[in-house]
């Protein structure tokens, strides 16, 4: 709201010494007084006079009023006409929408200024004549503005429940559709009346606009020409004015827009700060060793934490599984492993210790040499997350070259690796025409190219088919135990971290509520979430139970044990946050976890 | 294949359309232009030389006849003779519309090569001193009207500097160096509007591509900055850049009316606005018609050029 202060007062000065000029004390713009041409000062005229001795302030002020007068005749009529058009072509469709939207876009075949010059041949110039073309010109914006905005309307319920309460179509478009296209109609309007300005004066400096002697920014500027040399002054004056009334024209519109729109409001972004240095020692002798991890997030809210004093490790070979519902924070605790946090968050806290470098506090160029080489990283989604303008073979060779030079065919063996039938054709193939499943093993084979040490899958088989699951499962698995891989395999299916973990730690709310090897979790789960996850699996036998409710947002968390709001066996004490305990050799975190597992 | 053959299509048909709502505004237009064409001054013209004159230009034909000769011409690249000087429209056009489009392309040229570099910096270090600035320049290059910078530029780089005359055209066969120095300022002026458009969509662009997915593959992968940067940001930021490049080129050409009137550059506009002034239709519809064709065309251009950038287009 603040971008809308400085540009709407100096439009509305503008505009209202324009309206006020007949009041003003000012010469008259039009008499001319040849002894005083080009004087640079006299008394009552503070600007000079032109080449005919005409005051040149009375001649901005009035020259605003014509510049003005016009713009803003022409975006009315525009608005008005251009709306109720569009208005009945998306409501009533058929013939009406096809002239309309044609018609708009036959008009945006003719550059503007050429259909100015065309229509100014058939009628002669003259205020009358621009503003006629003029409302011409701004007719396709408020057409298409006013028909997208109806036809997203017409869907929406409130329009359906007045048509179904039988209201005559008049009374829908004027009092249920108008007001609420009202917004991105006035920004048109805006948008329009700056550009009907720089119009405008193009037109009068050609001399085919505002008729002499009637004042005008464009004509001032054309005459003002032939004197450059003796007074420069002269042309700067109307230069200036007019640039500076169209550009706060424009700042107008942007603010407005932005004002109007609620997508456009971005929370400003934070830098990641890593200055603090390690403070605790490596602990041996895991491959991955995530002890405190916090993240966090500057959202105009307040600071938010998806994720929370998150610790675990992996050892060379085996598979750890982060399992969780989504907005739990396992993807983003990844993300932060590997460096790669959205510009918003910041890791707030916490050591992740991997080959002696605490990932987190690494700088970039030590942290970019592990990325794609000891340890790698794959996404949820291939479509994405693959280049869609580079064939598959150049993204593979690319993340060898990125560490060391790819021998000939390379790309080709790893797709073959990775068990994509007919490599060679599939490598000269683009992302999109491949199936799902091929994609995602390109994904791997491309985090394998480099042979990792650690490799964090993110949900790798979530946006696949069920078949094609499992054969990617499979891979992950062999490629594990044939390179001794660590892996960390995030997922939300119970069935995935059965299948491949050795290890699983389960997320709720950003904390890790229960950690322990795979057999011992599902045997006897610990925590009441689990217990309820295991329940929610269907498995022939019995009738799968779902957890009542969601996960609460991160800005939104339960005091004490966040899981209590949906927990079966929350009791008061639960009001206390719970801290992690470690028995057994495996992490709890809940209050009343020995009463369910005796 | 098809798509770019429906593409061809379409853009054959608004032509036509085109064509045929100039020629309808010259009919439907109050006022005889033979009557308009001889009357000087508010004197009522002989009727005799008006009916010759309408004879002339074929008005006593039915419309349908006009019609019919109008479209024969154009397909034949026929543009009739200037009611002023008899000279073919279609010559004229010819010797003329060389220039304006070394100007476009001139214009275009400087815009991509400011806009670009600036918008992908400004993009990598956004919210710093350097975007601000950028911003603050694009905001002004884009308000200030094209004479009016054109006319400053004349003020500052003839007038005052003295490194180049006010305006003019050498032909680059009597003079390379000098030809290029009288096309500097003009194309700047041309530029300018689409400079701070191209800055502000690869700002946009780049941002955008920045979140993406696929860029976080590419770190990844351990790429530098720097390739990711080239690789797998700009490149992928081309595509919406190109299409912006391709919808204001419009701009473009009307902006090149006014600068060519301000240097003095011997393009289309030159005998444009003096047929504006002296109601010479046929020359005014010529060129209002080879221009339009030349938008339809650039337009066309930027869509190939734009399904090269991006693989996917085709598909769909």
């Amino acid at each position: 709201m603040r971008r809308l202060v400085w540009p709407g007062l100096v439009v509305a000065v503008i505009v209202l010494v324009a309206v006020l000029a007949p009041l003003l004390p000012l010469p008259d713009p039009v008499v001319q007084d040849v002894a005083h041409r080009l004087a640079p000062w006299l008394p009552g005229s503070f600007l000079g006079r032109d080449e005919f001795g005409r005051d040149v302030l009375s001649r901005l002020i009035w020259g605003a009023r014509s510049s003005l007068a016009v713009a803003f005749a022409a975006s009315f009529v525009a608005a008005v006409a251009g709306t109720a058009l569009g208005l009945f072509g998306g409501w009533f469709r058929g013939v009406a929408e096809f002239l309309a939207i044609r018609g708009a876009d036959v008009l945006l075949c003719f550059p503007p200024i050429l259909l100015a010059l065309l229509v100014v041949t058939l009628m002669g110039p003259g205020t009358g004549t621009l503003i006629f073309v003029l409302s011409i010109l701004y007719l396709p914006g408020f057409i298409r503005v006013a028909y997208a905005e109806v036809l997203s309307a017409r869907a929406q319920d409130y329009v359906e429940a007045v048509r179904a309460l039988g209201a005559p179509t008049g009374r829908i478009l004027l009092r249920t559709l108008l007001p609420n296209i009202a917004g991105p109609v006035l920004v048109q309007v805006s948008l329009a009346v700056a550009a009907a300005v720089v119009l405008e004066s193009g037109l009068s400096f050609l001399g085919l606009g505002v008729v002499p002697p009637t004042p005008s920014w464009g004509q001032m500027i054309r005459g003002a020409r032939a004197t450059m040399e003796q007074a420069p002054t002269l042309l700067l004056w109307p230069c200036v004015t007019l640039t500076v009334t169209i550009l706060a024209m424009n700042l107008l519109c942007d603010a407005l827009r932005d004002a109007l729109d609620p997508r456009g409001a971005a929370p400003p972004r934070r830098l990641l700060d890593r200055v603090l240095p390690g403070l605790l020692p490596p602990p041996a002798p895991a491959l991955l060793a995530v002890q405190g991890l916090t993240v966090e997030i500057a959202t105009p809210g307040g600071i938010i934490r998806p994720v929370e004093d998150l610790t675990f490790s992996v050892t060379a070979g085996r598979t750890l599984a982060i399992v969780g519902e989504s907005g739990s924070g396992k993807s983003m605790a990844a993300l932060a492993v590997m460096g790669l946090l959205p510009p918003a968050a910041r890791v707030a806290a916490g050591s992740a210790w991997f080959d002696g470098i605490d990932l987190l506090r690494a700088p970039e160029p030590a942290l970019r040499r592990l990325r794609g080489g000891d340890m790698a990283m794959v996404f949820q989604d291939p479509m994405s997350s693959l280049n869609p303008v580079y064939r598959i073979a150049d993204q593979v060779t690319e993340a060898i070259a990125a560490h060391r030079s790819p021998r000939p065919d390379e790309a080709v063996a790893l797709l073959t690796r990775v068990g994509i039938a007919d490599p060679a054709r599939r490598a000269r193939a683009y992302p999109h025409e491949l199936s799902g499943g091929m994609r995602q093993r390109v994904m791997i084979a491309m985090a394998i190219a480099n042979r990792p040490r650690l490799l964090i899958a993110d949900e790798p088989t979530t946006a696949l088919d069920v078949t094609v699951q499992a054969a990617i499962l499979d891979l992950l698995a062999d490629l594990r135990r044939e390179g001794g891989m660590g892996m960390v395999l995030i997922t939300h299916s119970l069935g995935v971290v059965a299948e491949v973990g050795d290890e699983v730690a389960v997320m709720y709310a950003a904390q890790i509520v229960e950690r322990g090897p795979v057999g011992e979790v599902f045997a006897r789960p610990r925590h009441p979430y689990t217990r309820a996850l295991l329940a929610a699996v269907p498995d022939g036998e019995h009738e799968a139970e779902g957890i009542p409710g969601t996960v609460p947002r991160p800005d939104a968390w339960p005091p004490g044990c966040r899981f209590a709001p949906r927990c079966a066996h929350a009791r008061a004490i639960c009001a206390t946050p719970p801290v992690l305990e470690v028995v057994d050799g495996r992490d709890i975190r809940c209050l009343r976890w020995r009463e369910f597992s005796a | 294949m098809l798509w770019l053959l429906r593409r061809l299509g379409t853009s054959l048909l608004l032509m036509w359309v085109v064509a045929t709502i100039v020629f309808m505004a010259l009919h439907v237009v109050p006022g005889d232009p033979a009557e308009v064409l001889l009357s000087t001054g508010g004197t009522s013209p002989d009727a005799y030389a008006v009916a010759e004159l309408r004879t002339q230009l074929g008005l006593d034909l039915p419309l349908s006849v006009q019609y019919g000769r109008f479209l024969a011409g154009l397909t034949r690249g026929d543009l009739g003779v200037s009611l002023v000087d008899d000279y073919p429209v279609a010559q004229e056009i010819m010797l003329r519309l060389p220039r304006t489009l070394e100007l476009i392309l001139a214009g275009s040229l400087i815009a991509v090569a400011i806009g670009l570099p600036t918008g992908t910096l400004a993009a990598v270090r956004h919210g710093g001193g350097f975007d601000r600035g950028a911003g603050a320049v694009a905001a002004v290059l884009q308000s200030v009207p094209v004479f009016v910078l054109g006319t400053l530029l004349i003020l500052v780089f003839a007038q005052w500097l003295r490194w180049m005359p006010a305006g003019g055209f050498v032909p680059a066969s009597q003079g390379l160096g000098q030809h290029l120095l009288l096309l500097s300022l003009p194309a700047l002026a041309v530029g300018k509007g689409l400079a701070a458009v191209v800055y502000r969509m690869t700002r946009a662009s780049v941002l955008d591509a920045l979140s993406r997915d696929h860029v976080r593959t590419a770190r990844a992968k351990g790429l530098t900055p720097r390739r990711v940067l080239a690789r797998h940001v700009v490149r992928n930021a081309l595509s919406p850049v190109a299409t912006v490049l391709g919808l204001h080129m419009g701009a473009l050409l009307g902006g090149t009316v006014l600068v060519e009137y301000v240097f003095n550059w011997p393009g289309l506009s030159t005998p444009l606005l003096r047929a504006v002034e002296a109601r010479d239709y046929p020359m005014v519809v010529g060129i209002i018609l080879t221009v339009s064709a030349l938008f339809l065309l650039i337009n066309l251009a930027m869509d190939f050029l734009y399904a090269a950038l991006d693989p996917r287009i085709l598909r769909s």
